[in-house]
């Protein structure tokens, strides 16, 4: 097959569907020291149906059980044919090092979503500051990507702060996007200077000092940040302390909640993937029969919760059809969207089905 | 000794009003035959469309080598199904019951619809039509509550019993009771046994106390002869077709089913010790006359049946092996009869209990002497077994039509 007939027409083709089809790796690239960014394509001819900064889930098979990975996309909608997410390997990560030692050009992986709310697409404004650290910046650079080829007048001033200047990642694009965006502002905050790469700009942290230094109408912005914990907490303690509309501030995480410590009865499970599974509004799920308490992160199914806690509940369709998953659910509230796999009655005696549902309120389910 | 053979001889030899010859009551191979022509091939009473009220409800039964599974659809449509999944032919269903917004098969997750239509079977090749694989549809009918199913190919026309049925039963509302209990008994003889048990009260006297204290040994009652001559029968037709019931004798012409309203001794109402109701509420909302005795329905060869004025008693008979039949007993009454308010399962019960136990050890004794190489068959009374000639005829009237259907010509033709 070549490869122009793996693609037809946009208007030819149907959406990705998470349930039926795999995503097939096309591309691997390095961005920086221990960053790649793996790009994928359906293994049907569909396109891809998402919000810029939104996350998918992979299911990436590393033993018996999967292990499920949130990775935030780098990838724009506005090239539909493709995905791609781009992440870091830290020290003691697991699921990302098992895709930098195993996936090759041509292998599948299963991936549920795209899912979240971490986009412009929802908070539309005049203005926009993306404060990024680290490989927080991947939702960012969805969202400069999609401005880029949709709307490139947009006014962003574009924040990522590191530690070095060599990682900073995807600063060759960024520089190159400044070409043919007329309202991008582009700013590098590094920590420490660096023998063997240039820097020009800024050195330090971002603080009450430096941020009206480099976007000094950061108040009728809309606010987007992304990194470390650390970093988004002295973001948002500064903005509070400016007197800034927290309505106009949104954050998405990439390290891993303090409750997911908790430790799991995976001897092998990592301790921290930083930059996978976005926290923000975690959700605590109680497994009562396992005696498992675990986080249901934002976006997840309750079934992809369980999984990441060790809790086995099994499931086939998992797209709340087959009814395989249904389980009794203890105590909370869950949104549910099923496809007729559970009855009426069985909902009203308490019963969801694990796979499409995913928790309002913190919940207790009998598993 | 080839059956297909020997049972046609046997037949054709057999003396008109005697018990059939052992190899009928004993031989798998003639066992075999009654379930290919019989039992797989005449409509067969599984159980009651109350006992699958909603959508997603259903229950299991085995039929010789089919399993089955009975559904009730979103559509609220009743329908059978072969229990066997179109993959690799595992059983779908495994429970006697359940509900299930889904029919799942437990090996691969193969999920079927309600109607058997295949939605969902996980990583199956490109190409693979799932219309194509959908679980095999059996011809289901519901009349007055019973269900019935067919696992011919092309079944006889349902419409003639319904006909006659309907009428009879529609009023007691049995598509709306409930099941108040259930039990299921294996009697240690072969299905015939069982049928013949039950189609005489000659042996009631002896072996039936409880029942006899309601129910009347008259063979006008049980049978099939000379119920137009009993002026009793007659009086008792009159008085219910009165309140609106159908009651008077009425038979298939091939004999296969019967539906006739009985008295009850000395204004019983029930089958109590007492003769008083043992539900304090009607079984339908329509019928509170009083003194309708009991309605009478049997069809060869899966069911025979006592609807009352307050429970209604259902059977249904199923073959194991030569040598083994099922017997499940369901009690029915109204479905907002409240247990222990409205009546006890004890009283309920009692009397049938009693009396399937005591028919089980008639059965398996005459099972048992049956074996014997002594055994031959012997005559059956004309005043008190009418009505077991007339199953014995029945059985095999349909026996030797089906068997000459699928018999080799004596002699080919050759060109």
């Amino acid at each position: 097959m070549t490869e122009l007939s793996l693609y037809r027409h946009l208007d030819e083709m149907t959406p990705w569907d998470d349930r039926l089809q795999v995503l097939e790796v096309i591309g691997i690239a390095d961005e920086a020291p221990e960053v790649k960014t793996f790009a994928f394509r359906s293994d049907a001819q569909t396109w891809f149906r998402y919000k810029p900064g939104q996350f998918v889930t992979l299911e990436l098979p590393l033993g018996e059980e999967p292990l499920m990975r949130s990775y935030t996309l780098s990838s724009s909608p506005s090239r539909p044919f493709s995905v791609a997410v781009t992440v870091k390997a830290q020290p003691d990560s697991v699921g990302t090092r098992w895709m930098f030692e195993n996936l090759r050009v041509g292998d599948h992986v299963k991936a549920y979503g795209p899912a979240g709310d971490f986009s412009h697409h929802d908070h539309p404004a005049a203005k926009y500051l993306f404060l990024s650290a680290g490989s927080g910046i991947t939702p960012m650079m969805s969202m400069l990507r999609w401005f880029s080829d949709c709307a490139p007048w947009t006014d962003v001033a574009f924040v990522n702060c590191t530690r070095r200047p060599q990682d900073v990642i995807f600063r060759r694009e960024l520089e190159l996007l400044g070409n043919r965006m007329p309202g991008l502002s582009l700013d590098f905050l590094v920590e420490e200077r660096s023998g063997n790469e240039k820097s020009f700009g800024h050195r330090g942290r971002i603080d009450d000092r430096l941020l009206p230094l480099l976007v000094a109408d950061f108040p009728d912005r809309e606010i987007f940040c992304c990194g470390p914990e650390p970093f988004m907490r002295s973001v948002r303690d500064m903005l509070e302390t400016a007197g800034f509309d927290m309505a106009h501030y949104h954050e998405e995480s990439f390290g891993r909640p303090a409750a997911m410590a908790v430790s799991p009865p995976f001897s092998d499970e990592p301790s921290a993937d930083a930059q996978e599974a976005p926290t923000r509004e975690a959700v605590a799920i109680r497994f009562a029969a396992s005696d498992v308490e675990a986080q249901c992160l934002p976006g997840q199914t309750v079934l992809q919760a369980a999984r990441g806690a060790g809790v086995r509940i099994s499931a086939a369709c998992e797209f709340g059809l087959c009814g395989t998953c249904k389980t009794r659910k203890l105590s909370g509230e869950v949104e549910m969207s099923h496809n007729g796999g559970i009855l009426d009655e069985e909902i009203a005696e308490g019963y969801i089905l694990c796979c499409c549902s995913r928790p309002l309120t913190p919940i207790e389910i009998e598993a | 000794m080839d059956a297909r053979n020997e049972m046609p001889r046997l037949l054709g030899s057999r003396r008109q009003g005697f018990s059939l010859q052992q190899p009928f009551y004993i031989d798998p191979e003639f066992f075999r035959l009654d379930m290919e022509l019989i039992w797989y091939r005449d409509w067969l009473f599984v159980g009651h469309d109350c006992e699958i009220a909603r959508p997603g409800s259903y229950f299991t039964l085995q039929v010789g080598d089919y399993p089955i599974v009975v559904v009730r659809g979103r559509d609220g449509a009743i329908r059978a199904l072969h229990n066997t999944c179109r993959h690799r032919g595992s059983r779908v269903c495994t429970a006697e019951r359940g509900s299930s917004a889904r029919l799942v098969c437990p090996y691969h997750q193969w999920t079927y619809d309600l109607d058997g239509s295949l939605i969902f079977a996980r990583q199956m090749a490109d190409g693979f039509c799932k219309a194509d694989f959908g679980m095999k549809p059996i011809a289901c009918e519901s009349v007055a509550g019973y269900i019935f199913i067919c696992l011919a190919d092309e079944p006889a026309d349902f419409a003639p019993f319904r006909t006659l049925m309907e009428p009879y039963f529609a009023p007691h509302d049995l598509a709306e009771a409930k099941v108040a209990h259930e039990t299921t008994i294996i009697e240690k003889g072969n299905w015939k046994l069982v049928w013949e048990n039950n189609r005489e009260c000659y042996h009631c006297a002896a072996n039936h106390p409880e029942l006899c204290k309601t129910f009347p040994e008259a063979p006008t009652i049980t049978g099939v002869p000379s119920v137009d001559s009993d002026p009793e029968m007659l009086e008792h037709w009159a008085h219910c077709e009165r309140a609106g019931l159908p009651s008077r004798f009425r038979i298939d012409e091939a004999g296969q089913y019967r539906a006739v309203r009985a008295p009850l001794l000395r204004n019983a109402v029930s089958y109590t010790m007492s003769g008083k109701p043992a539900v304090h509420r009607n079984l339908s909302d329509a019928v509170s006359a009083d003194r309708i005795g009991t309605l009478m329905l049997y069809h060869y060869p899966t069911t025979w049946n006592h609807v009352l004025v307050d429970h209604a008693t259902t059977f249904r008979v199923l073959p194991i092996s030569a040598t083994e039949t099922a017997v499940t007993t369901k009690w029915l009454v109204h479905k907002d009869a409240v247990e222990g308010v409205d009546y006890t399962v004890d009283e309920l019960t009692h009397v049938w209990a009693m009396t399937n136990d005591e028919d089980r050890r008639i059965v398996e004794e005459n099972a048992f002497g049956i074996k014997s190489p002594a055994y031959e068959p012997g005559p059956y009374s004309e005043l008190h077994e009418g009505g077991v000639i007339q199953f014995v005829d029945w059985y095999a009237g349909f026996m030797e039509r089906r068997l000459a259907e699928g018999a080799e010509p004596a002699l080919r033709s050759v060109a």
